[in-house]
């Protein structure tokens, strides 16, 4: 399995009241499954299916995923700044696995 | 010379001008503005996921092993070019060694470490991180002393035809570039966005990978990943593309 | 630029793209020769009303980007923009996209609210082959609004596959 990846790019400092551009580009081959493999087995269905983002505790995004997100998906979003906090990334894969990651904004 | 033999110099002389002989582009500009963009925003190449991984393991220490950052500190200094002047001649063995085979021989001798592999997202991880330090550098090869023999090997492997199609690199990386093969722009063929990462593989890829492709599209016979076969070729397409600077992680069709 | 979807542009501008001007162009010579609805082929209408509860969308509001000429259906940008303030009175609650002949139509759904400050997504698909491609938004006061566009998606000259 290829290491999980992701970038997070976006402003670190924001003023309160300004809408800022999230850009998340993760590694994940997304299997969207069906196909054949060289042994004569059928690859299951693997992708990341759910991608949901807190901005300081609140909920201000979600990406439901189905078989039609590209391999290595990259998204953005906007969001307004309203306090300084954490934004939590958390992608949900097939069969339960989660994935986590931070990026810190500095409101002023 | 007789008017007919004018005007075939003539007509030669014009193929070679639309076939662009004195211009070697990179693979970059034969892209969509779009995609040449995505290509230099490190937020949006999938490309950079590779570099990532490739600056963890390069720092990273297994056991009593040194790391690559051991003997490389400061890659961001001590490696800027070095990329560019590969393949070259190793030393030790006097033989030609890409920019993965020297990762991999540095893991064996250095840190007797078993090998990555061939295609192995570690390997493509590293050499991705390694090339990427050299973004913008201008490709320097040489093809003297015990690299002309090398080099020589591949420029006859790039003007000679094979395959079930019958086709020299040459005839369509120089005789076509610009025109349209199924969905994609031929190329002048050169490798500078490589290790790349190409949306019809969903990942990145080595040289010798595409060049796999390209053996198969032709119907030709496949060589293996780090052989001397390719190996020469890919120093004569470095010489074809000396001056152009490396931009891995590239991103291609 | 006929597809401004890379995010080192601009923000959207309010014009609209050159597709759905040539869309809006389209759907008015169908009308002209067809009744009301017909321009819609009824695969994707199904689809569409399964996501509104039966309620049929409006065509304006959204911008849907997308290539017309994808260069390879793995990796496909769209972006989607809703002219919407985006309050609590008056925003995007999600925005949905079909993918028509993909074997599973139902590509992704982006979920905005108030806080989105704007409701633009953009992302990267993976569409199986030529087709129809459509964004179908729900607004906060109960109404749907959506955008669709034709795409040709060509395939690359040197696989590994051969």
């Amino acid at each position: 399995m290829a290491s999980f990846n992701a970038r997070i790019t976006m402003p670190a400092e924001a003023r309160a009241g300004e809408i800022v551009e999230v850009r998340v580009l993760v590694r994940h081959p997304m299997d969207r499954g069906g196909q054949v493999d060289a042994g004569g087995a059928t690859v299951p269905r693997k992708i990341l299916n759910r991608l949901t983002v807190t901005y300081a505790g609140e909920p201000v995004f979600r990406y439901d995923m189905h078989t039609g997100v590209s391999a290595n998906p990259f998204v953005s979003f906007t969001t307004r700044a309203v306090e300084t906090g954490d934004l939590i990334f958390e992608w949900r894969e097939d069969g339960g696995a989660t994935y986590t990651r931070t990026a810190r904004l500095v409101v002023t | 010379m007789s008017a007919a033999g004018r005007a075939f110099a003539a007509a030669l002389l014009a193929l070679a001008g639309t076939a662009g002989a004195g211009e070697i582009k990179s693979g970059s500009a034969f892209l969509s503005p779009q995609m040449q963009r995505q290509q230099a925003d490190q937020a949006r190449n999938p490309g950079w996921l590779w570099v990532e991984q490739g600056e963890e393991l390069f720092s990273r220490r297994e056991g009593d092993a040194p790391g690559c950052i051991s003997c490389h500190a400061d890659p961001g200094r001590s490696l800027r070019g070095a990329a560019a002047r590969y393949p070259q001649i190793d030393a030790a063995s006097g033989k030609l060694i890409n920019l993965e085979g020297r990762i991999e021989q540095c893991r064996a001798v250095r840190q007797k470490r078993p090998a990555l592999g061939h295609e192995s997202q570690e390997l493509l991880g590293l050499a991705a991180y390694v090339a990427s330090l050299s973004q913008g550098v201008p490709v320097s090869v040489s093809a003297e002393g015990a690299a002309k023999p090398y080099y020589e090997a591949g420029k006859a492997f790039y003007e000679r035809r094979q395959g079930q199609l019958n086709l020299a690199c040459t005839q369509c990386h120089d005789g076509l570039v610009g025109r349209k093969l199924r969905g994609d722009t031929i190329s002048h063929g050169v490798g500078t966005g490589y290790p790349a990462y190409r949306l019809e593989w969903n990942g990145l890829g080595s040289l010798h990978r595409r060049l796999r492709a390209c053996s198969l599209g032709v119907r030709a016979t496949q060589f293996d990943y780090g052989s001397d076969d390719y190996l020469a070729l890919e120093l004569y397409l470095a010489v074809r593309a000396r001056g152009l600077p490396v931009e891995a992680p590239g991103l291609r069709r | 630029m006929s597809s401004p979807i890379s995010p080192a542009c601009a923000p959207f501008e309010p014009l609209p793209s050159r597709r759905q001007v040539m869309a809006a162009g389209a759907a008015g010579l169908a009308l002209a020769a067809l009744p009301a609805g017909a321009a819609t082929p009824p695969a994707l209408a199904e689809l569409v009303a399964r996501l509104t509860e039966g309620a049929a969308p409006e065509r304006a509001g959204i911008a849907l980007d997308i290539p017309q000429l994808v260069e390879n259906g793995n990796s496909v940008d769209v972006a989607i923009r809703v002219e919407s303030p985006m309050t609590e009175a008056d925003h995007v609650r999600w925005i949905h996209v079909i993918a028509e002949k993909n074997p599973y139509p139902d590509v992704a759904r982006f979920h905005l609210s108030p806080r989105s400050g704007r409701a633009e997504i953009r992302a990267t698909l993976r569409l199986a082959t030529s087709q129809k491609v459509a964004a179908v938004a729900a607004l906060s006061g109960g109404g749907y609004v959506m955008a669709d566009a034709d795409v040709v998606v060509t395939l690359s000259a040197c696989i590994d596959g051969g």
